[in-house]
């Protein structure tokens, strides 16, 4: 007989002779006891053997897990009966007693008991608690081959080779072995009166029925689960059933059909079966009410010996010569279509239902498909047409048989279905609303149906197709062993091929661009075009998969639902008590069917994908917004971040500190390292950070790092490289006062401090070494001094040649003030969605907005054509003074012929600022809004910036040769393609103000080129005044900037005065001692400032003004800063101290409040009246208005203006 | 059979004429062509001469020949080109009076109408055109030149469905796109990418697109690092020239040496007008204002 399409391997071990088997009740684990005097125990599932139990001698051929505790029973030839325990792996004890070959061991469900079965020709009951015997049946007369507990009732039933079976009541062994307390009136009489005992005078367990019939030895015998039911198989290769009642027992009927001797015979856990194995290497499977056989299945080689079936699964393990095989009747998977909203499946009864997603409501049944191949085999596939509102339902029955059926209007009831076209195939799905295919693997043919069940059209697929699937629009794929392949119905063409093994199911995604091929531990994802996407292996068995909206496959194994996104990046959602099949997911709500093909709602957790998803897609919003919802955050995350070089994002979630510090190591993130370094203050951490910080050149945070780890060579060293003299000094004092003398060396050297070279030379009794140090330095007093403490004079020392002494070159750059400048590291478009998600937010509110205006535009432009046409012609900049109001100029595009406006008009409508205006090329409105916003009145120094802004408005782009060539429009704007929003580009924008030139005002500020500082800041305020910036945050800075240009000119210009007057005038002398006090006015930067102090201190004291002197002294001395200045002020200090008076009187009060009139370079003291540049803010004496602004010599003094724009809210 | 379609003989020297490479075009051997592909590659031939400032050369080859309606329109374009405007343009007129169907009297009249500011006659002249890509380039152009972008796109999106692979008119196609902007920079920039970088089709014109895309897609190193290059190759090429002082101004670097040498090269450079026009504008709305009190 043929094997059946039905019996579905699950596992398969390869071994010696399996004589006994067991399931475990709960995990999937089974035992199987071997011929060969082994115990193995194996995971079905993962197919692997986890454990093997070898203290058995000879075969083992009982073999029984405990229901409840991790424990089992195992009898052997060896007489011996053993209880182990599985997880300490060991045999906990062994039971002596029998005296022949043990052939079986079952515990009781309930009580401590085991029941073995000998060739001895005795059954015996055990406790294993104590370990005894409690008690023993005799009666067969040959070797008892199996005895086993009834589920529920104190019953046994036993089979021998004398050809009986019995049925043993052990009730009375119950009540002796239970609490004494329950023992009533009467059983005590009964026990007192032993009136049926048997022979041997034995009442615990007597003989309830024997039951002869079989004509050779029985081998197996088992009791029905529920009902009073008995099988038995024997040597006369029949399978018996007996009925019994409280009184007496009968043969049912015989089952025949194994030509060999039938080994093991059971029922089906929950359905009318029985199930039976033999010597003639087949497992056979009747039907419990008619007694015939439903199915059967053969091995070539191995007699089946033992059966056994899970306790609560479709799951049954049959052992053989060469092993064990678990196996399973039926497929549990339940056929379903999916469509919209609907779910189509068939039940366990066989009627098809339908679930509504949207209202989770299963319909009634709507038809009975009973009829449809044979009652034991359910439908493997159902395909809906929701044209014709038309199922297509395969089944395996007959190899493979298909039904056509519409489905009634209304659900009423399971109805049998009229009108069905039926024929052979294994695989039939609609391929178009009046078109399917079926296909038939015996003919390797496909034929494309009507719907009348007429062929219109025959394709031969490739050689061994196996399955077909839908392939998309008049497409199928076919399914060979080894690759699928996509095929064209119209063009009857191969359109591609992909090579994928062993593919069992196919998912479509729902926009249809994506198929998910499902093997066994293989999931593929193709295009619909088979190119293949990406594809990941699972070791446990793939069962279902669908598709989320986002493109996002969310698959089940046996125990698993898992995600795997388009690259193939997966993980698990959550885990399954019990098997699913996926049909849909919507939100957090996975729909799926049980294997009793009963609807499911599974709810996950979808954040960790879609947060996935985003970061693939980079949709930084939608990883905010999971951010800030939800609460993910976990180990797996973070470290995927890290795995796909996203570190400053998972910085975002972590919270402990030393992940934090090296998330932000790795993102180069120093600030949050310095936190979390400060905050786990650990050396290790603090030298990591020196080294990051050291490659960043951000040489403070090194010696931060240095300091923290007492590292005071490298900190010497780090000084000598920045050119830190001073901390240079400070570190030969700290090395002095910790006698470290090598350290003090070094430092000496490295300062070319030759003095305390010779003096540490002495201090250590290095004369020699001392002597020739001062000599090679030219030193002579020194070295003369050396020689006489030493008591020599020169000739008695031959000095080796010597060249000059090197000296350390001095530092020119002062490194140490300011960190290697690094680019601000933008921050990565996440990190901006975190800051600017305001404007984010605001920005989808102004988009929406638009939407409405460009309606209303649309019906506007029809009215104001005309008008605006002429309005264009018409369009003077001279009368622009209401700009800001033609920002939400209409421009309407007529569609008649004739020019254009050119996108430089269009940039002046667009923008209410001057720099706009000037790349437009209309330098009068530009300069009209520059006159309104700062009062600018004298324009000529701003000349080279209006026509270098012109200059790089436009490009030129050669075409038709002999024309001119085409001059296109620079945009600031780039993305932008609305002409109401595109901006030019403007050269020099704050970045490079705030980066170049002003680091070259400071520059020049430091080498005391004023002249030159003058025309830098003047520059940077020509620069800014027609500039553009990018953000409120851009403005202030702008504003910063051209308050430190203001403050900059101003001393500058103050001490270019000063310098312009002779010393030798009085007049002169008193103004310039007053210009230098008001050099120190100005707000210049502290280490400028405290140059300005220093000039000042130095020529009042040269003056004799030891007053001001002193009040300068004091100021320098309150900012701090480099030592040697500080040192040079205490002096002054200390000498002004004696005589704090002035010799020329100044007009300058050091203790008050004022300004300096940018253009008499006079005091303006708080109160008095003074008027401001709208410019640059310049305070002037009040005679000066009117005039041109001495700082930025554009704007006029105490003008009216409502102040610069740089910046319009809402555009670039 | 249309000779420029892709099976077409005249294929090469087309494309190598619309990219740019015009002694290619000059030195083609038109030899093998078939008679009625003679006149198309000779009046190319023709202008790319003038396009390498031969025009005198042309005048006085084509003078003898002014009974071919083509010639003659190759004459007027070397009269614009020598700076005699008014015969150029007299001659124009004329032909597109007389041959307003003749495919090369359209697009090289129309050109001498447009480059003496008569827009509206010539698009008239082109309008007439038969399906010649030239037209169709020219009228882009026109469109564009009064900026009119939206005409220029309908017309480039119409020639695309005819001649979706035609050279011509994916340059048209960038052309109007660096007038649109957003993405479309992008895809233009594509176009002349291509064109600078296959050996066949590289030259000052595609390098300079290639450029001008770049700066208007912000990437100013990368077209720095085009301009330069190409500035060395051709250190003479009027609109290197010009964009590269676009360039620096953008990068903050000076500009004057580039400046005085497109001054040499092509003194009547629009940059170069603007510029002067502009200070002059300046000094002009400059002089309106004086603060109130002098110092």
């Amino acid at each position: 007989m043929q094997s059946s399409p039905n019996m579905l391997t699950k596992f398969e071990s390869k071994s010696s002779r399996a004589k006994g088997i067991a399931f475990h009740p709960k995990r999937p684990w089974i035992l199987v006891s071997l011929h060969s005097s082994t115990i193995q125990l194996w995971d079905y599932r993962m197919g692997t053997l986890i454990d093997r139990f070898e203290e058995h001698d000879g075969p083992v051929r009982g073999i029984d897990f405990h229901p409840t505790q991790p424990l089992f029973v195992s009898g052997g030839d060896d007489y011996k009966i053993k209880v182990w325990n599985y997880q300490t792996r060991r045999c906990l004890f062994t039971l002596n007693g029998h005296l022949d070959y043990v052939r079986t061991v079952f515990f009781h469900p309930e009580l401590p008991w085991i029941l073995s079965a000998s060739d001895d020709q005795t059954i015996r009951i055990w406790n294993w608690q104590n370990r005894s015997l409690i008690c023993t049946m005799t009666g067969h007369n040959h070797y008892v081959m199996c005895a086993q507990f009834h589920p529920t009732e104190d019953l046994i039933a036993s089979a021998s080779l004398d050809q009986s079976v019995r049925i043993w009541d052990i009730s009375g062994l119950r009540k002796k072995h239970s609490a004494p307390t329950s023992i009533s009136f009467e059983d005590q009489m009964a026990r007192a009166n032993p009136n049926q005992a048997d022979m041997f005078g034995n009442t615990d367990a007597v003989v309830k029925f024997v039951l002869e019939g079989h004509d050779r030895g029985v081998n197996w015998v088992s009791f029905h689960p529920s009902l009073p039911l008995i099988v038995s198989a024997g040597d006369d290769r029949l399978v018996k059933l007996w009925r019994m009642s409280d009184t007496k027992a009968w043969e049912v009927d015989t089952c025949r059909g194994h030509f060999q001797n039938a080994s093991a015979c059971l029922f089906h856990p929950h359905q009318d079966l029985i199930l039976s194995v033999g010597e003639d290497k087949t497992i056979r499977v009747w039907d419990l009410n008619k007694r015939t056989s439903v199915q059967s299945f053969k091995r070539d080689q191995d007699r089946f010996w033992v059966i056994a079936a899970h306790p609560n699964m479709n799951l049954f393990a049959a052992g053989h010569d060469t092993g064990v095989m678990v196996f399973k009747l039926e497929r549990e998977r339940p056929a379903s279509a999916v469509y919209q909203n609907q779910l189509f499946y068939i039940t366990k009864e066989k009627h098809v239902k339908s679930y509504d997603f949207v209202k989770g409501v299963e319909s009634p049944a709507m038809l009975s498909l009973r009829k449809l191949g044979s009652p034991w085999v359910p439908p493997r596939t159902v395909s809906y047409n929701p044209a014709e509102r038309a199922i297509l339902v395969t089944s395996p029955t007959d190899s493979g048989t298909y039904e056509l059926i519409h489905l009634p209007r209304d659900a009423t009831g399971a109805v049998e279905p009229t009108d069905v076209k039926r024929g052979q195939a294994t695989s039939a799905v609609f391929v178009a609303r009046n078109r399917f295919a079926v296909f038939n693997p015996a003919s390797q043919q496909v034929d494309i149906k009507d719907l009348s069940n007429s062929t219109t059209k025959t394709i031969k697929p490739p050689a061994g197709t196996t399955d077909i699937y839908f392939g998309g629009t008049g497409c199928l794929l076919f399914i060979t062993p080894t690759t699928v392949v996509l095929f064209d119905i119209q063009q009857k063409k191969q359109l591609a091929e992909v090579t994928v093994s062993g593919v069992k199911y196919v998912v479509w995604s729902n926009d249809g661009l994506y198929c998910a091929l499902l093997s066994k531990h293989n999931v593929t994802i193709v295009t619909k075009t088979l190119e293949q996407v990406s594809t990941l292996h699972e070791t446990i068995r793939i069962k279902s998969a669908t598709w989320d909206d986002a493109g996002v496959l969310i698959y089940s194994t046996l125990n698993h639902v898992k995600y795997s996104l388009l690259n193939g990046d997966n993980g698990i959602i959550r885990t399954l008590d019990q098997t699913v099949y996926l049909v849909r997911v919507k939100g957090r709500n996975v729909y799926c069917l049980d294997r009793n093909a009963q609807p499911q709602v599974l709810q996950i957790d979808p954040t960790e994908y879609r947060f996935k998803l985003a970061l693939v897609k980079r949709n930084y919003d939608e990883m905010l917004s999971i951010i800030k919802t939800s609460s993910l955050v976990g180990q797996s995350i973070i470290s995927y971040l890290q795995k796909k070089g996203y570190p400053e994002i998972a910085l975002q979630f972590v919270q402990d500190p030393q992940t934090r510090f090296d998330l932000a190591l790795e993102c180069g993130n120093l600030e949050v390292a310095i936190e979390m370094a400060r905050e786990l203050d650990r050396p290790n951490f603090w030298s990591r950070l020196g080294a990051e910080a050291l490659a960043h050149g951000n040489h403070q945070t090194v010696e931060m790092t240095y300091q923290k780890q007492r590292n005071f060579d490298k900190l010497s060293f780090l000084y000598l490289a920045t050119g830190d003299q001073e901390k240079l000094s400070r570190m030969a004092k700290i090395a002095e006062h910790r006698g470290d003398f090598t350290s003090r060396f070094q430092n000496a050297i490295y300062r070319g401090d030759v003095e305390d070279r010779i003096q540490m030379f002495k201090e250590v009794d290095q004369y020699p070494l001392a002597y020739l140090t001062a000599k090679a330095s030219g030193l002579n007093e020194e070295a003369e001094s050396i020689l006489e403490a030493c008591g020599l004079t020169e000739d008695q020392i031959a000095l080796p040649s010597m060249d000059e002494p090197l000296n350390v070159p001095r530092p020119i750059v002062p490194t140490f003030k300011s960190n290697w400048p690094v680019k601000t590291a933008g921050h990565s478009s996440f990190e901006k969605a975190l800051l600017g998600e305001v404007d984010a937010d605001e920005e989808t509110a102004a988009d929406a907005f638009e939407v409405e205006e460009e309606d209303q535009e649309a019906v506007l432009a029809k009215d104001t054509m005309h008008d605006d046409e002429e309005d264009a012609s018409g369009w003077d900049m001279g009368d622009d003074v209401n700009v800001e109001e033609d920002v939400e100029f209409v421009n309407v595009e007529s569609p008649e012929a004739g020019p254009g406006s050119s996108e430089a008009d269009l940039w002046a409508r667009n923008s209410p600022l001057a720099a706009d205006h000037v790349a437009a090329g209309s330098f009068d409105s530009a300069m009209q809004l520059l006159n309104r916003q700062v009062g600018a009145v004298h324009f000529a120094p701003l000349k080279s910036r209006f026509l270098e802004v012109f200059k790089a408005s436009k490009t030129y782009l050669p075409a038709s040769v002999g024309l001119p060539p085409l001059v296109n429009y620079v945009r600031r704007t780039t993305e932008e393609t609305d002409s109401r929003k595109v901006l030019p580009i403007i050269p020099r924008d704050l970045e490079t103000v705030a980066n170049v030139y002003l680091q070259e005002g400071y520059a020049a500020m430091r080498a005391n080129k004023l002249e030159d500082g003058v025309g830098i800041f003047k520059n940077i305020l020509h620069t800014l005044l027609i500039n553009t910036v990018s953000s409120e945050a851009e403005v202030e800075q702008a504003k910063k900037i051209i308050a430190t240009a203001r403050e900059y000119i101003l001393a500058m210009s103050i001490e270019l005065e000063r310098r312009t007057l002779s010393a030798d005038d009085p007049d002169s002398l008193k103004r310039s001692l007053e210009l230098s006090a008001y050099f120190t006015i100005p707000k210049l930067e502290v280490a400028h400032r405290q140059l300005a102090l220093m000039a000042a201190m130095k020529f009042s004291f040269a003056n004799k003004n030891y007053n001001s002197a002193l009040g300068f002294a004091n100021r320098m001395l309150a900012n701090g800063g480099s030592p040697k200045l500080l040192e040079q002020a205490k002096k002054i200090k200390a000498q002004c101290e004696r005589n704090p008076s002035d010799q020329i009187e100044i007009e300058f009060d050091q203790f008050a409040e004022f300004d300096i009139c940018a253009a008499s370079f006079s005091p303006i003291f708080s109160g008095s009246p003074c008027v401001v540049d709208p410019f640059t803010g310049a305070k002037y004496h009040e005679q000066y208005k009117g005039s041109v602004c001495r700082i930025s010599q554009v704007t006029e003094i105490g003008a009216p203006a409502s102040g610069l724009r740089l910046f319009i809210p809402g555009q670039f | 059979m249309d000779p420029f379609s892709a099976e077409g003989e005249l294929l090469n020297i087309h494309n190598a004429f619309h990219s740019g490479q015009y002694q290619f075009v000059i030195d083609f051997d038109t030899a093998a062509l078939s008679p009625e592909n003679q006149l198309p590659a000779r009046v190319l031939k023709l202008r790319a001469q003038i396009a390498q400032g031969q025009a005198a050369e042309v005048l006085s080859a084509v003078s003898s020949e002014e009974d071919t309606p083509d010639l003659a329109a190759i004459k007027a374009l070397a009269q614009q080109a020598m700076g005699k405007t008014d015969a150029a343009l007299q001659l124009a007129r004329d032909l597109a009076e007389n041959y307003p169907d003749n495919a090369t009297v359209q697009f090289v009249c129309a050109t001498v109408l447009q480059t003496q500011d008569h827009s509206e006659d010539a698009l008239a002249l082109l309008a007439k055109h038969q399906g010649s890509l030239e037209a169709v380039a020219l009228i882009v152009q026109i469109h564009l030149q009064q900026n009119r972008t939206d005409l220029a796109l309908k017309e480039v999106q119409a020639a695309k469905r005819w001649a979706q692979d035609s050279l011509l008119v994916n340059i048209a196609e960038s052309w109007v796109g660096l007038r649109v902007g957003g993405e479309k920079y992008q895809s233009a920039f594509y176009v002349y990418e291509e064109l600078a970088s296959a050996p066949s089709t590289s030259a000052p014109l595609s390098i300079v697109g290639q450029a001008v895309a770049e700066l208007h897609l912000g990437r100013i190193p990368e077209a720095e690092a085009a301009l330069t290059a190409a500035l060395e190759k051709y250190p003479e090429d009027a609109e290197l020239i010009a964009n590269s002082i676009v360039l620096n101004v953008l990068a903050g670097k000076q500009t004057a040496d580039l400046e005085s040498r497109l001054q040499q090269t092509q003194p009547s450079h629009a940059l170069l007008a603007d510029i002067q026009e502009k200070s002059d504008f300046f000094d002009a709305a400059a002089s309106k204002y004086a603060p109130k009190v002098s110092s």
